[in-house]
This record gives structure tokens, C-alpha cells and sequence, in this order.
């Protein structure tokens, strides 16, 4: 790990427009990563985690306006407000995607050989012929079986962990500085997930890359991550290193979802943990803390004013509560 | 405890499309459901867990087998014995933005459930819409709202009350939970507890998550390519598990504490599932199993009972067993 880091966030809000409504999913997110770190976003559907990693990119939903503001920073360069040439220049290049689904990433009309080779050409301007053999590298480097005979199949001829295997040869075809992968495992089974976390973990530290993994899962982010940022309504709830924030964590939304996840000394037949109500539905930025109406510990005037988020008892953890706070 | 429902022996097959061969998705399955109990069903997607569910309730067609249910054979009845048979099972599907219509407010929804059962009055119909909203912890307002005006963990609970409202004795929930969030699923999963213990209602629960599996049933199936490889009470299986694909699956979740994930031994596993049109020989694990000998691949493996309850179909179950002991 260098010192400098490869990406700074700093206030990022995004305002998502559509013909009839205007929500905001990202409310002023702020987060550093190095090179050779993982950083894993955790919240649930509708927090904000995709949108804040792909928003940034020019990578929307058709028919959605993104007013995007806040400062995104690339190793220098500032993706908010960027240009679309310049953002085309780094997607797939110096930063890298997986994608949940891999049968709906990849083109199902194209022998994978090609659509690995395809990419390898582009970024790193290589001629076909030496485009085909860093795909065949790729394919091996993935951990498929008989690769030459790989190169000729169509995705619907792969399993899901091995569509998903080339998924992540394609996303690193261009040898990227950052990877994001927004749930990368879980359309897997358990047995395929172990392997393709390994798989990933691998590449990473070869090719010292830093990376962004989206999740729902805290058995990956505590596998997996360096350090966790969670969200909840487009905020950040908590952020600081996996061992500190999964272990001990500070704000009520993180203890309760730590709390919701089945333990091996849980009574078999006992009842579940959980939060009580709903997540908020997303609309205009809520006034206080968002997770007031499920916090057990809200106190008056938790509702009235946005909690920042605050250094707590331990330094190397963040969290935006208002009950921690005072 | 009274056996509600019994699967003997079920073959469920799909014709392969062209040259494909056909696919065996359900092999000589055979479980038993009682009353009042939740029964967990677990296994790598495609291994058939679904078509076993489906097959149960009618909606696939078995090729061969029994489905017995209060002791009659389903096959044995038709016409109005038959449906109301058939009413007594019901099934909860995974994903409730798929299963309900989005233009019928929640109490036409289940009003549709009710008149198919033959509840004449309107008056008779509304007071068990209440009941039935009251029963899966719905407030009573919701019964003017579209069902697309409600959240996931609220859909599914009105799809539940759907279900409840034939009475069944048998809910086939085939991975209720797994499309709502982690903070929702635990007021869905209790509601399943709440049903049992408050209707009797006997609970098959298919699911992949295996940690949710372990809480909430009593007993559990694990399949793979559509054979139960092991069966036995939740605290047998989980406790203490002797097939050695049992143990592979439950090896591989990952633990939410990082210092114990970490440091734990993550099983190399050899390959994927098999494709179930050509499944190999023998015992169908012996591809990925670390343990294979020649024997597997060309016999069967034996059902071996380490307790009246916990079978095993794998020829090492009783030295895994003793491994498994000496190591705790």
C-alpha cells in the first residue's frame, strides 16, 4: 500500500431526475482508498451503494439524469463534471467493473474468447493477434479449466460462477488501478462464492489493485474488506476498519444489522433478531437522522437536525449519529 | 407426530430440448412432513430443490413416485377430492413483486383466495380479510392500498395471507425471504415460527441460506442433483455432518466475524454441480468428492442411518461421523 491515495470522494451527492420524480440516492458521501485496499459499501436495496460508485462513471439507466456534485477524485483527475471522452477513457481502462449478473454483462451472441480479446484491444492497443493470446492468459489467469477449448463457448454454454470468472477476466483485461464490483457473488452459490472471493483476493494482491466491493453480505465484508462504509439512505452510517466495525459497531443501524445475522450458538427454533419497520422509501433528503423511526436508542431531536458524521471513542471509526455524537 | 405429508420414491424429469437427453430433476426423492413442524430443504441452485417443491403442489407432473398427503396418494383422487387436497398444500413463492397482481388493492387480493374457496358472504369475507391481514401483522389500513404500493416484506406477507386463506395444513415456501432485505427478513422468518406454532401449519422450507435454515427448521434435507444426500434433525445435520458434501456447504459460509473468517479454512472445492442431463456414475458427488474411491463411481451409494433419524447416502458416513467427533 502507497501512502497517496488512488481515490478520493469528498461530498459526493447525487440528485437522480427523472421525468416525473427527483430523488437522491448519494446525500454527501466521503471515503479515500489506496491502492492494494478494499473498501466494501454495505446497506441495504435502495441505500445508495450502486448508485454512488457508478453514478460518478456516466454509467446511469437510461432515461435518468444524474445531477451529480461533490468531488470524485481518480489518481488526479476530477470525474464530477468530467467530460464523456474523458470518463469512456478510464471505464474498462483504469477502473474496472463486475457486475451482479453476469449473463446480462455479457454479450450472448459472442464467443467469450472475443469479448475478453475485444477489450484487451481497446485499452491497451494491442493487435488482434495479441489481443487472442492475453485472452487466452486471462482465461487461465481466471482458473477455467481447458482454456482454449473456453475461448470458443457462449456464455449460455458457462455455469454462473464461470460466466462469472469472465466477468472479472474481462473487467481486468486491461490490468485496472481500480476494481468495482457490485455484488459480484451473489446470484453464486456458496461453494462457487468461496472460490470466486478467492479468485478476486488473488488478483488483487498480483496486481495491487484497490477495490470497491458493493454488498449485502457481512460474511464477505468480513472476508473480504479492509475497511466497511455503511449506508443507510443514501447516507453513511458508520465507516472504519472491518475488524472495528463488524466486531464493535458504533452506530444503532450497524448493531442491528450485525445483531439480524443468524449466529451457530442461536437456539435451533429460537426466534430471529431483527430490526423493526421499513427502510425509508427514497424521496426528498430526509431532515434528521434517517434511521430515527427504527433506532432503539433515538432521543428527542435525533428527527430535527442531520447528524454529521463524527470521529467516535475510537479514532479509526466514523459514525454519523446523534445520540453517539453529543 | 402424525405424518401430514409424504413423498415416496419421486421421479420428476423434464424432456431434454433437441439432441439434449432428458433431466432427471427430481431422482427418487423421499421426505416426510408432520405437523406443526418446519422442515428445511438446502442445496446449490439446480440441484431440485424447486421442482421438488413444485411437484408436491402439482405444478410440475412427476414422472413416477407418491405424494401422500393425510395418508390418502394424491393419484388416487381426482375431481373435487383431488383440489381439495390439492388446497390443503399451498405455495409461497420468492418473489412477491412476481406473485401478486400490481392492480389489485391487498384486500382484493385476498377476496380472489377466498371466493375460489367457496366463502359466500361478503360480510363472511371481509371479517376474514381482517383476520387474515391481522394474522400476518398487516395493519387493517393496508387493505385499500395497491399491492405495488407496498414494500417487499409487505407483499410477501400479503402472498402468505393469500395461502392462509384456504386453511392449508402444508406451506411449500420456496426461498421466501431471499429477495427482501437482512433488517425485513427476520420479521418474515418470526411469522413463519408464529404460524406454526399458532395454526399447526406444517412449514416445507426451501432455501439456499444455510445459516437461516438451521433456526428455523427442526429438520432438515440437503440435496444434490436431485437426490436427498443427507437428512436429520437440524442439530444432527448441522451438529454433526456426515456426508461429505453437507459438510463442503456448510464449510463454505462465510462467518460475519472477521477475525474468525480470516483465519478460517476455506475448503478447495473441485468444479461446479454437474450438468443433470449427464450426471456422473455411481454416486453423483464422487466428481467433487475428496473422498471418492473407484467403488463410487461404479455403485450406488448405501443409505446408512447414524440415528433413526440422520440418514447418509455416502459410503464413508460412519468414519466421517467418528472423524468428526475425535476433531470437536
Amino acid at each position: 500500500m502507497t501512502a497517496e491515495p488512488i481515490l478520493i470522494v469528498k461530498d459526493l451527492t447525487i440528485d437522480l431526475l427523472t421525468a416525473h420524480t427527483a430523488v437522491r440516492p448519494v446525500d454527501s458521501i466521503s471515503y479515500q482508498l489506496r491502492r492494494g485496499e478494499t473498501l466494501a459499501i454495505v446497506g441495504e436495496s435502495g441505500s445508495g451503494k450502486t448508485v454512488t460508485c457508478f453514478a460518478p462513471l456516466g454509467l446511469m439507466p437510461v432515461g435518468v439524469k444524474a445531477d451529480v456534485s461533490g468531488s470524485v477524485l481518480f489518481e488526479g483527475t476530477e470525474l464530477v463534471g468530467a467530460n464523456e471522452e474523458t470518463l469512456r477513457s478510464l471505464r474498462g481502462k483504469s477502473i474496472g467493473f463486475i457486475f451482479q449478473d453476469p449473463m446480462s454483462a455479457l454479450n450472448p451472441a459472442r464467443r467469450i474468447g472475443h469479448q475478453i480479446a475485444e477489450v484487451a484491444e481497446l485499452h491497451l492497443g494491442i493487435t488482434p493477434r495479441a489481443a487472442e493470446a492475453r485472452a487466452l492468459d486471462l482465461i487461465k489467469m481466471v482458473g477455467m479449466s481447458d482454456p482454449n477449448a473456453r475461448l470458443k463457448q457462449y456464455p449460455h454454454e458457462l455455469s454462473g460462477g464461470l460466466r462469472q470468472r469472465v466477468m472479472i477476466a474481462i473487467s481486468i483485461a486491461a490490468e485496472p488501478k481500480l476494481l468495482v464490483a457490485d455484488e459480484p457473488t451473489t446470484a453464486l452459490d456458496v461453494t462457487v462464492q468461496a472460490q470466486i472471493l478467492r479468485l478476486l483476493k488473488e488478483i488483487q494482491a498480483r496486481m495491487d489493485m484497490a477495490m470497491v466491493l458493493i454488498t449485502h453480505d457481512m460474511g464477505v465484508v468480513a472476508g473480504a474488506a479492509d475497511r466497511v462504509l455503511v449506508m443507510y439512505a443514501g447516507r453513511q452510517a458508520e465507516v472504519g476498519p472491518t475488524e472495528k466495525v463488524l466486531v464493535a459497531p458504533r452506530h444503532p443501524y450497524t448493531m442491528g444489522l450485525i445483531d439480524a445475522i443468524p449466529r451457530r450458538d442461536d437456539a435451533i427454533g429460537s426466534r430471529f433478531r431483527g430490526l423493526s419497520g421499513l427502510p425509508p422509501i427514497l424521496g426528498a433528503p430526509i431532515k434528521g437522522c434517517a434511521f430515527t423511526p427504527r433506532c432503539r436508542h433515538s432521543v428527542e431531536g435525533c428527527g430535527a437536525q442531520r447528524p454529521p458524521l463524527r470521529t467516535t471513542a475510537d479514532p479509526a471509526v466514523m459514525a454519523a449519529c446523534p445520540v453517539l455524537n453529543a | 407426530m402424525k405424518a401430514v405429508l409424504e413423498v415416496e420414491h419421486l421421479v420428476t424429469s423434464f424432456p431434454g430440448v433437441g439432441r439434449g437427453k432428458t433431466v432427471r430433476a427430481v431422482n427418487d426423492v423421499s421426505i416426510v412432513l408432520h405437523s406443526g413442524e418446519i422442515v428445511g430443504l438446502v442445496g446449490e441452485s439446480g440441484c431440485g430443490k424447486s421442482t421438488l417443491g413444485r411437484s408436491i403442489v402439482g405444478l410440475e407432473k412427476p414422472e413416477s413416485g407418491r405424494v401422500i398427503f393425510d395418508g390418502v396418494d394424491l393419484g388416487s383422487l381426482s375431481g373435487n377430492r383431488l383440489r381439495a387436497a390439492r388446497r390443503a398444500v399451498q405455495y409461497v413463492f420468492q418473489d412477491p413483486y412476481a406473485s401478486l397482481n400490481d392492480r389489485q388493492t391487498v384486500g382484493e387480493a385476498i377476496d380472489e383466495a377466498l371466493i375460489i374457496v367457496g366463502v359466500a358472504s361478503k360480510a363472511e369475507r371481509s371479517a376474514r380479510i381482517g383476520q387474515l391481514l391481522d394474522q400476518v401483522g398487516l395493519a387493517s389500513a393496508v387493505r385499500d392500498r395497491f399491492t405495488r404500493e407496498l414494500s417487499g416484506g409487505q407483499r410477501q406477507r400479503v402472498a402468505i395471507a393469500r395461502s392462509l386463506a384456504v386453511e392449508p395444513r402444508v406451506l411449500i415456501c420456496d426461498e421466501p425471504v431471499s429477495a427482501l432485505d437482512l433488517s425485513i427478513r427476520a420479521q418474515v422468518m418470526n411469522l413463519f415460527l408464529d404460524l406454526r406454532d399458532q395454526l399447526g401449519v406444517a412449514c416445507l422450507f426451501i432455501a439456499h441460506d444455510l445459516a437461516l435454515v438451521r433456526q428455523a427448521a427442526t429438520r432438515v434435507y440437503v440435496m444434490y442433483l436431485g437426490k436427498i444426500v443427507e437428512g436429520g434433525g437440524s442439530d444432527e445435520v448441522y451438529g454433526r455432518p456426515s456426508h461429505p458434501y453437507t459438510q463442503m456447504l456448510l464449510a463454505s459460509v462465510p462467518e460475519a466475524d472477521p477475525m474468525i473468517e480470516r483465519r478460517r479454512k476455506i475448503p478447495l472445492i473441485k468444479g461446479e454441480i454437474p450438468s443433470p442431463t449427464n450426471p456422473p456414475s455411481g454416486c453423483f458427488f464422487r466428481t467433487r468428492c475428496p473422498l471418492a474411491v473407484g467403488e463410487c463411481a461404479r455403485i450406488e451409494p448405501p443409505t446408512i442411518f447414524l440415528t433413526p433419524t440422520h440418514r447418509i447416502a455416502c459410503r464413508f458416513a460412519n468414519e466421517i461421523a467418528q472423524k468428526s467427533l475425535t476433531d470437536a
